[in-house]
């Protein structure tokens, strides 16, 4: 498997949210209306107009004093094996394409005319899929696949003072990946990467995933949601409906 | 010449400006990152530095040459401080620039009105002049109560400004002493 | 700052006090962790657990407004432990000076002081001079009366319980950053220090500065590669606005503003020529007469300086004209006209209320700026009845910073140029054009009708500003760096002889002449328009391996002064130019042909032949300072409002010549129950000073939508407040809603036994917009400020805070 990866290190991110800001530049998303909630983090969550947003979550150590802010910056993983891909393909192949020479998996406007939203976001197992109230269209992350094969960084990536995002050859962006964790384990024992294997979106985390978001690996299993297991049993299980 | 990282993408972007979605064979969605980049390859690159903190981060500033208003502005990749990186202010700009809030012609709030009425420039500088002019006259000092040369007025003050560039802070300081003002202080001072 | 961005990564130690650096200037952030990941440590010192603190390698909360009581503990633990760099204290600092037999310091307070006038006579903090006029030295620094043994002997006081009991910051914190940053006191390692508004807003924010200044002096950091005292400004030129003096106490290139007693050209001259009698002191500003006389020409070309000087305005002796004397002047009605150009004081000054009353006491006043603001629209803000309100207003709509061309100056003193993209939008136009077309109309109308004193206003050499119709940035640039008025023969250093054409661009200040035979709007700018063209405008990357390992980058665009990048870097060698740090060497000695390599040496001249301070009077390191005005070493002061009646280090509980309007003392607090909690004031990332830039940018308002205030958990409990509730906050000067921000960021400080609760609050919201934004967090800050810069304390101060 080649084609192209993000490489995430946690540890240098500031949610200085350039990346936030510079993913609505380029694509010119227009802006939320939102409200303080007693948080730095906004938008809330990703949204059919938000492909990218930091999460923001304190914790404490066991005496109530900060351990640490982290900080996440979510945004669609490109799954080497996308699962919305997979439940789009039952209605229309090409609804959600998988480009071959980078790996984006990219929503096209044909998504619209998918019978289930809720199915396909639920597909996925990072939560990330949102839909557009008025056109149907299905929306997330598109890897700035127009700046990708333009020979440019997506915009999130060359957005990042600290080199908290990386992009680049997967080879070089699983070996990038592979080197840090060795270095930040030595000051974070629990530090792990996330779903290496299984998403284009690597995330090196120096606590572990949940401490960041609920979605932030694929092993969440959440009430109402299927675990990435679970949804592979169903795709590839015999209740697998046929295309429409 | 030798080509900076910023030129070698432009000549990529022309390169394969006929082959980047043609393969696909159909509409992806969202377009508008598509015509985002079509439009760029007519643009006009200009290098500028971003206006908010003081780091001072390269910008690169891509102009539709017909309607002269921007269409993408990002950081510079050659520029050495931010190599390409911006924050959430500086990768704001286009909006800064780009923003139907924006107020594009002079405005004249009359005394004791309760609204703004729209002006001509012509109007409003030669109001200006005429009220800078009679309060100087009418306040111009020159000896102090004793009796030292002064050449002041202290009936006229100003703040400003940061956001200006050298060449304007220098015209606007000489311009203000000129006239005599000693009242001059600007966002250092808080 | 002395050194620049790029420079972070060379520290082995990056200190982040008095700035919220990763979230105020988030690129910095990039270099900082460069230096991380070659092993440097950062340590954050600051009263809210920030996104900086988040990339620290060591958090040290301190109750806002102790910073002095933490850094002077810091002094002692250096002074007790001898960890200074000894050889770098006694060649390039005045620890070895003789200070007057009549200096003394006595419970809070300096010798001179004169209580009813709250201001000290500094005669008695003078140095002792020998027969020659040089300052005497006990090398030995065993003189009782020598500044080394004066400042172990003012700090002794500063131990680390005392420290810890009025700062809040626990004791092992305090040691583990004393013990960190003080090992960078080694020769070859450097620690550096990043601060800004968290310092500079106080009554001892001058003195906050001066103290980290003697720690980086006794521990050799001032000159070198990842050294330095760094001030991260918080506009893109607010250096460059500074530079040019929009301020009332400088004329261009830090000359003083002249002042009524000096009444001649030569008196002028005479205050602005400092002499010194050591030789190995090169006393830069004994130059300033050139600067002055070519600085003269460029304003009036057609006359000699000294005519040019009379014209200027002066100062009474001893007059303060800074801002908040400005706004209480315009408050009490002394302004008829005022221009707010590209500023919104309704909200950036202290004591918003009081700023935007005084507004309503104009006849007239123009703002210039992008969007609509408080400033320009005071009379139809909360609280306000425009029927009742004469100032006319005028707003002049500009063009935004990618619309036009022009030079900005960043906190590294990088002269940077910026190019035009879009065209200005609508009617609006650059600043320069709106100055350049007011200055042409007022010329007008002298020419017509005459006036006052009309010379000074028909003299201006606006000749040098444009066309006669359009602004021309290059023209400007080109008469700041300055130029040649009469034909010149210029002698090299192998005694070949040029002859310069009247208008040929200078090179240097060095060309400058205090004959009126060359002009220049700027000195310290002399070098950045020459014959070669716009330095500024340079994109070429090309270093030497040794600039390449420091990241000096000379040829892009150009540095002020003479394009050097780290200045007093003649510090950063010993006396025979042998770098004290071989692994990152800012200047290299080659004594073969005689030249200085890498940066462009401070002072120039063979190794050893000059002290490395060159713009100080004596060529050294000030860890004395007997020039300021609240004391020659920074001493401990609460802020003037504040949560203790009393401190340690001595009775007098503030600094005794804080800038104060006695008609105002009613309106502040201390230790009243009415108003028990400590506020401090900062900035988000996605917004900028006032908001006017950012709160109109939907992308940014997304991001950060309301006014808030962060709080503890244990504040909101006791107060009831829940997370995002809306919450008041007030005190006696104004009142202000706030979305509650509860977290583990904020913790109860311990002071001197008692709980103190800190609230924090951003500054950039006001009324205009967003349209539930909130208000201008100056509501609540005093108007009272520094004794030397005059900078509102706007960090502390005292609040109440209840749920809405």
């Amino acid at each position: 498997m080649s084609g192209k990866s993000f490489f995430v290190d946690l540890t240098k991110c500031t949610a200085c949210r350039g990346c936030q800001v510079a993913c609505k530049q380029w694509n010119k998303l227009p802006a939320e209306e939102t409200r303080n909630h007693g948080s730095h983090q906004n938008p809330m969550d990703v949204s059919a107009i938000t492909y990218k947003t930091v999460h923001m979550k304190e914790v404490a150590d066991d005496k109530g004093f900060m351990a640490a802010w982290l900080f996440f910056p979510e945004q669609c993983r490109h799954c080497t094996e996308p699962p919305c891909k997979m439940t789009a393909d039952a209605y229309d192949d090409k609804a959600i394409i998988h480009d071959e020479a980078t790996g984006a998996v990219i929503f096209t406007e044909k998504t619209k005319d998918l019978p289930e939203f809720d199915e396909i976001r639920e597909a996925c197992p990072y939560n990330i899929p949102r839909q557009d109230a008025a056109t149907k269209v299905m929306t997330k992350c598109t890897m700035c696949l127009d700046r990708v094969q333009n020979g440019l960084k997506p915009a999130c990536v060359q957005s990042c003072p600290t080199g908290a995002m990386n992009f680049g050859d997967r080879e070089e962006m699983l070996a990038l990946a592979e080197k840090r964790l060795a270095e930040v384990q030595k000051k974070y024992p629990e530090a792990t990467l996330g779903d290496a294997d299984m998403v284009r979106v690597i995330y090196l985390y120096q606590m572990p995933p949940k401490s960041y978001h609920d979605f932030a690996v694929a092993s969440a299993t959440l009430p109402g949601l299927m675990n990435r297991k679970a949804m592979f049993a169903k795709l590839f299980g015999p209740a697998s409906r046929n295309k429409a | 010449m030798k080509l900076g990282r910023r030129e070698f993408v432009k000549l990529t972007a022309a390169a394969t400006a006929v082959t980047a979605f043609g393969g696909l064979g159909f509409d992806l969605a969202p377009t508008k990152a598509h015509a985002q980049l079509m439009s760029l390859r007519k643009g006009k690159e200009t290098t500028s530095v971003c206006c908010y903190c003081s780091v001072g981060c390269g910008l690169i500033v891509t102009t539709d040459e017909a309607t002269k208003r921007a269409i993408n502005i990002e950081g510079d990749p050659d520029h050495p401080i931010n190599e390409g990186a911006l924050c959430a202010k500086g990768a704001a700009t286009f909006q800064l620039a780009e923003n139907p809030k924006r107020v594009t012609k002079v405005q004249y709030r009359a005394p004791n009105s309760d609204k703004w009425e729209e002006k001509s420039w012509e109007w409003a500088l030669e109001e200006i002049a005429k009220r800078v002019k009679s309060v100087r006259d009418a306040s111009f000092t020159g000896s102090n109560a004793k009796g030292q040369v002064v050449n002041r007025t202290e009936a006229i003050a100003s703040c400003g400004s940061a956001a200006m560039d050298n060449e304007e802070c220098w015209i606007y300081q000489a311009f203000l002493r000129s006239l005599g003002l000693t009242y001059i202080e600007h966002q250092a001072r808080i | 700052m002395t050194n620049h961005w790029i420079d972070f990564k060379n520290s082995d130690c990056i200190l982040v006090m008095g700035s919220n650096a990763a979230e105020n200037h988030p690129i910095c952030w990039k270099w900082v962790t460069r230096a991380q990941e070659k092993g440097g440590m950062v340590i954050h010192v600051d009263p809210r657990y920030t996104r900086t603190s988040s990339k620290s390698d060591l958090y040290v909360p301190l109750r806002s407004g102790s910073d002095i009581g933490v850094l002077g503990g810091m002094i002692k633990y250096i002074l007790d432990n001898d960890l200074i760099q000894k050889e770098y204290v006694l060649s390039y600092t005045n620890a070895s000076f003789l200070v007057s037999k009549d200096f003394d310091f006595k419970d809070g307070l300096f010798s001179g002081f004169d209580q009813a006038a709250r201001k000290y006579d500094k005669k008695s903090w003078a140095f002792e001079m020998d027969e020659n006029g040089v300052p005497k030295r006990d090398m030995t620094l065993q003189d009782p009366r020598c500044v080394y043994q004066l400042l172990k002997k003012h700090y002794d006081r500063y131990d680390i319980k005392k420290v810890s009991a009025i700062s809040g910051s626990p004791e092992d914190k305090l040691l583990a950053f004393y013990k960190a940053y003080s090992a960078t006191g080694k020769p070859d390692k450097a620690g550096t220090i990043l601060y800004a508004m968290g310092w500079t807003q106080h009554t001892v924010g001058v003195q906050n500065i001066r103290a980290m200044s003697i720690i980086q002096l006794l521990l050799g950091n001032m000159g070198v590669a990842g050294g330095g005292v760094n001030a991260l400004r918080g506009e893109s030129n607010v250096q460059g606005s500074t530079d040019q003096a929009l301020l009332f106490h400088i004329i261009p290139g830090y000359l003083p503003t002249p002042r009524a007693s000096l009444a001649t050209y030569e008196d002028y001259i005479k205050s602005i020529s400092p002499v010194s009698k050591d030789p190995k002191s090169l006393n830069w500003k004994k130059n300033q007469p050139k600067y002055m006389a070519s600085l003269c020409k460029s304003l009036y070309k057609d006359i000699e300086p000294a005519k040019a000087y009379e014209w200027m305005p002066k100062l009474d002796d001893g007059q303060n004209a800074s801002w908040l004397v400005l706004f209480d002047k315009m408050h009490k009605g002394q302004f008829k006209g005022f221009f707010a150009w590209g500023m919104n004081p309704a909200a950036s000054g202290a004591d918003s209320n009081k700023t935007r009353q005084a507004l309503a006491n104009l006849d007239w006043m123009v703002n210039v700026n992008i969007f609509e603001n408080e400033t320009g629209s005071f009379w139809k803000g909360p609280g306000m009845d425009p029927k009742q309100i004469k100032t006319e207003v005028f707003f002049l709509p500009c063009a935004v910073s990618v619309e036009k061309e022009g030079s900005i100056s960043n906190s590294g003193r990088w002269m940077q140029w910026r190019y035009p993209g879009p065209a200005p939008m609508g009617e609006s136009k650059p600043d320069g054009d709106i100055i350049y077309e007011l200055a042409l109309k007022i010329r007008e109308l002298y020419e017509k009708e005459k006036g006052a004193f009309p010379e000074p206003v028909l003299g201006l050499n606006v000749g040098d500003w444009g066309d006669g119709h359009v602004f021309d940035p290059h023209k400007v640039a080109k008469l700041i760096n300055g130029y040649y008025l009469k034909d010149t023969v210029v002698k090299a250093a192998d005694g070949t002889e040029t002859t310069m054409k009247a208008g040929t661009q200078l090179a240097s200040f060095v060309f400058l002449k205090d004959d009126g035979s060359t002009c220049s709007g700027n000195w310290i700018y002399s070098g950045s328009y020459t014959a070669k063209g716009n330095m500024a405008a340079r994109r070429d990357k090309t270093q030497t391996p040794e600039q390449e390992k420091i990241g000096l980058f000379p040829n892009w665009t150009w540095s002020w002064p003479v394009n050097r990048r780290i200045i007093y870097n003649r510090a950063a060698v010993d006396m025979n130019g042998k770098p004290w740090a071989p692994n990152k060497p800012v200047l290299a000695w080659d004594a073969a042909n005689k030249k200085w390599l890498i940066d462009i040496v401070d002072g120039g001249g063979d190794a050893g032949t000059i002290y490395p301070f060159i713009m100080q009077q004596h060529g050294l390191g000030a860890l004395y300072g007997p020039g300021l005005n609240d004391g020659p070493f920074p001493e401990y002061y609460e802020p003037l409002e504040c949560p203790v009646t009393e401190h340690p280090f001595s009775k007098q509980l503030n600094n005794p010549t804080a800038l104060q309007f006695a008609d105002e003392a009613y309106k502040r607090t201390v230790c009243d129950p009415r108003f028990p909690f400590v506020c401090t004031t900062y900035r988000v990332t996605e917004h900028w000073q006032t908001g006017v830039l950012t709160r109109w940018l939907p992308w940014l308002t997304e991001a950060q939508p309301q006014m808030f205030c962060e709080m503890s958990e244990e504040l909101a409990e006791l107060k009831g407040i829940k997370n995002g509730d809306k919450v008041i906050l007030e005190n006696l000067r104004g009142k202000l809603w706030a979305i509650a921000i509860v977290t583990k960021r904020f913790k109860p400080f311990e002071v001197m036994g008692n709980p103190v609760h800190v609230v924090g609050i951003p500054w950039h919201f006001g009324w205009v917009w967003p349209k539930d934004g909130g208000d201008a967090a100056n509501l609540l800050t005093p108007a009272v400020g520094d004794p030397n810069t005059g900078i509102p304390e706007t960090k502390a101060f005292m609040v109440n805070v209840k749920k809405a």
